[in-house]
């Protein structure tokens, strides 16, 4: 099969993006296969191309709403219609509606928590899977920075639907997490696709600090005098507000981004960036996803990210477009602290191990009373149904202990003395990269590349209604 | 007309009467009796559900402010107001809540579609994100977009002459309007935040929203008169035939097939209180609904009395004076009087 002249009729491009020929060429020959693409470099095609040729359904497992919805859109966008998701946030007419017509969807995303129910498992069982696709794999595993239990789930329906060919797909893994994902895929003989992380034209950048007021003097010399578009990733709702107003107080066009924001509201802020209307995004990891702009040029972290594996991913949304672009970690003394109670501040507390344990499905209203967090109620409801409280609280003393071992890792890359590339690549088990001109500030970043350059974003219409009428509708 | 003022109008009405989490529910439109019946009681229709994702620490917000302006008295039990804030102008409302009912948001969900597709088609951009994700209004949007022939730029134009037009002839400030339109978006140009709106025009962020909410109602009433008809078609669903909720109607419907109350708490398996309910609501509604099958006419006449010797809305204030009455009656009596206050 000619994959180029499949790939160009279905979707009008004419070239691969550097592992997907190799990816597809094993879907199709019928292997398990484990891909690790960064972000940004068309994971999706990777199934959706099989689609094309397959009998059968794609059953695509996504874990995050958010996500499921964008690449729904995304799909869509690229004239794909036979695409469909299906969630517990659905209204049930329409959640019964996809129910009966299930059979007319190539693409079908699922949210894990929805594949364990017997009626839509035997739904799916008839229907004839040809692929089934594991969206951010490394969700599976607990030594992830990123654990979903309800992913688990997966593997314990996989053999009521036949065991069907299996892709898992993910940005970031390090080898423990690799070896996770198989195990509990279920991977027989994968092919593994391992692209390698490092994103040469991206320099790393860390600058250090004795206090909060000299890091902010230095956040917004930085906005003053470099180029956007940029992301500055701020740690708190609260503190992504604050830098926003105090960079639009600069008069640089900036807006903030946060999971308390109405959906609608979110969007704005998406487009807004995506039209060059702001310079820069102040938010919290809830940026990121659904945001497709190639030419992010900077992205600064305010605060210290809680895994070396988020850091990759929040940095990896610059420079799509392979120009050179900028990441800058700025550090005050202290910085760590903060961190760390914010990673333990998730773990569950045995307090509430015992009250979920006690209680059960019950436990769910002390969280509407504020006296449990919904997340580690998540977590441990999961387990009770696996283990015992012994077990459980074994668990999550390991989870404990992964934590720190991730947040010392995070303090190892602020304090270490040597190459950040060499030192990101080697927390996940790969091999030293080459060295790139302007690598890192170890071996020196010509910063004038990056300065300067500023353009002066596009200015929203301004002015009365009527007129912004006459910029929407030019007619 | 800032949220506060909102907040105002309605404490002012219910002062002394009500708790100081009613305002809420009646911002946000809950569907119970008790907030049902006071919008008639109190004459507070244009407030019902107006903003329908009203959060509490925004509403909380606004009574710390009103108390530390000295406005509100705080108080366990129920709104206590100072003088002050009845000496308070609060302008005229252009708020329509109890008729568009949060459906508004639905009908500007539909246009956001709508006017970012058309910018995008007339600037030959054929793929773009949709400003709005939820799929009912997108399948919406499409077939409306499809049956106008919305490619051709005689349509194009129309309906752009017609959205200006119809809005110009809102009667509502230029800057409610300039908010409203803010929240479009189109090719190249994204909406505004309400942070962004709220820092832009110098007020809060609640205050943007209500603001918007003012310039949809005052715009849905010339839209509603039928001279546009492009954006009439939006309207599709909007606007509530019935002043009833859904549940009401049905009791309403068996009640004209000559069912009694009792019957139809049977037959639809509710409580009887949930159909009284429905009854108070018939009551505050409809012009000629009789008080007859429930009470004499001396009963009716000794509630409506008490009440106004006693400048009272308070059921138990009336009971105590008047053994005799059920709840209900009360309730039913007070509701006929509809708001007239």
């Amino acid at each position: 099969m000619n994959l180029e002249k499949l790939l160009y009729e279905a979707y009008g491009y004419t070239d691969f993006r550097p592992g997907q020929k190799q990816v597809i060429e094993q879907v199709l020959a019928g292997r398990d296969v484990l891909a690790l693409l960064p972000t940004g470099m068309g994971k999706s095609l990777c199934y959706q191309l099989p689609g094309k040729v397959l009998p059968g359904a794609i059953v695509i497992v996504s874990p995050l709403l958010s996500l499921m919805q964008d690449q729904v859109t995304q799909l869509k966008k690229m004239g794909e219609k036979s695409v469909i998701a299906i969630n517990s946030f659905m209204k049930p007419e329409d959640r019964e509606r996809a129910w009966n017509t299930l059979g007319n969807y190539k693409f079908i995303f699922v949210a894990p928590e929805m594949l364990v129910q017997p009626y839509v498992l035997g739904k799916l069982k008839s229907l004839g899977i040809s692929l089934l696709v594991a969206d951010e794999a490394h969700c599976i595993s607990q030594w992830g920075f990123d654990f979903r239990p309800d992913y688990l789930r997966i593997a314990e329906v996989l053999p009521k639907l036949g065991n069907p060919q299996t892709l898992a797909l993910t940005a970031t893994a390090t080898d423990k997490v690799t070896d996770e994902i198989k195990r509990y895929l279920k991977l027989s003989d994968p092919f593994v696709y391992s692209h390698p992380m490092d994103r040469k034209n991206i320099s790393y950048d860390i600058r250090k600090f004795d206090n909060d007021s000299d890091k902010l003097e230095e956040l917004l010399n930085l906005v003053s005098t470099y180029a956007g578009p940029g992301i500055i990733y701020a740690g708190t709702r609260r503190k992504s507000q604050e830098l926003a107003e105090r960079i639009l107080a600069l008069g640089i066009r900036a807006a903030f981004y946060h999971g308390g924001m109405e959906q609608q509201d979110r969007i704005f802020v998406q487009q807004q960036f995506a039209n060059k209307e702001l310079e820069w995004v102040c938010a919290t990891n809830a940026f990121g996803m659904g945001v497709h702009i190639p030419d992010i040029r900077h992205v600064i972290h305010f605060q210290l990210p809680s895994s070396i594996e988020g850091y990759v991913q929040e940095v990896g949304r610059a420079g799509r477009d392979s120009l050179p672009s900028l990441a800058t970690l700025l550090y005050a003394a202290g910085d760590e602290r903060l961190v760390e109670s914010l990673i333990m501040d998730d773990l569950p507390e045995r307090h509430e191990i015992e009250l979920i344990y006690e209680r059960g499905e019950e436990a769910k209203q002390l969280i509407e009373q504020g006296m449990m967090r919904e997340t580690a109620y998540r977590i441990i409801s999961y387990w009770r149904e696996r283990l015992p409280l012994e077990g459980t609280l074994n668990q999550i003393e390991q989870l404990k202990k992964e934590k720190q071992r991730q947040a010392a890792s995070v303090r190892g890359l602020v304090h270490s003395s040597g190459c950040i590339r060499q030192y990101i690549s080697m927390s996940f088990d790969q091999e030293n990269p080459a060295i790139p001109p302007n690598c890192c500030s170890f071996h020196g970043i010509d910063h004038s590349l990056f300065k300067g350059s500023r353009s002066e974003p596009k200015a929203s219409p301004q002015g009365s209604w009527k007129e912004r009428l006459k910029v929407l509708l030019p007619i | 007309m800032r949220f506060d003022e909102v907040v105002l109008a309605i404490m002012k009405a219910v002062d002394g009467q009500r708790t100081v989490s009613s305002p809420y529910h009646l911002i946000k439109g809950k569907k119970s009796g008790q907030t049902i019946q006071d919008i008639g009681y109190f004459g507070l229709h244009p407030y019902f559900a107006v903003l329908p994702k009203l959060d509490k620490q925004e509403y909380l917000a606004s009574i710390d402010r009103l108390q530390a302006q000295g406005y509100l008295i705080p108080d366990d039990t129920s709104v206590q107001l100072h003088r002050s804030a009845f000496d308070l102008e609060i302008p005229p409302t252009l708020l329509n809540g109890w008729k568009y009912r949060g459906n508004e948001n639905r009908f500007f969900a539909r246009l956001s579609l709508v006017v970012q597709t058309m910018s995008n088609f007339m600037q030959g951009q054929k793929r773009f994100d949709p400003v709005v994700t939820d799929e009912t209004v997108q399948a919406w949007a499409k077939a409306y977009l499809k049956r106008v022939d919305f490619r051709s730029s005689a349509v194009q134009e129309t309906f752009k002459n017609q959205l200006e037009t119809s809005l110009a002839m809102a009667k509502t400030t230029e800057t409610h309007k300039d908010i409203l339109v803010e929240r479009l978006s189109g090719y190249g140009v994204g909406g505004l935040t309400w942070d962004q709106l709220a820092m832009q025009h110098g007020v809060l962020p609640i205050d943007v929203k209500i603001a918007a909410v003012e310039a949809m109602h005052a715009w849905l009433d010339v839209l509603e008169g039928m001279e546009y008809p492009l954006l009439a078609g939006m309207l599709e669903g909007i606007i509530q035939q019935s002043a009833l909720t859904e549940s009401a109607k049905r009791t309403q419907n068996l009640s004209e097939r000559g069912f009694s109350l009792k019957q139809i708490a049977e037959l639809r398996q509710l409580k009887t209180s949930t159909i009284e309910d429905h009854f108070v609501e018939m009551a505050m509604n409809d012009p000629a609904f009789s008080s007859a099958p429930f009470m004499d006419e001396q009963l009716f006449q000794s509630i409506h009395h008490i009440s106004k010797e006693l400048k009272t809305m308070r059921l138990r204030d009336i009971k105590e004076r008047l053994p005799e009455a059920s709840y209900f009656q009360i309730r039913l009596a007070l509701a006929m009087r509809g708001g007239v206050t």
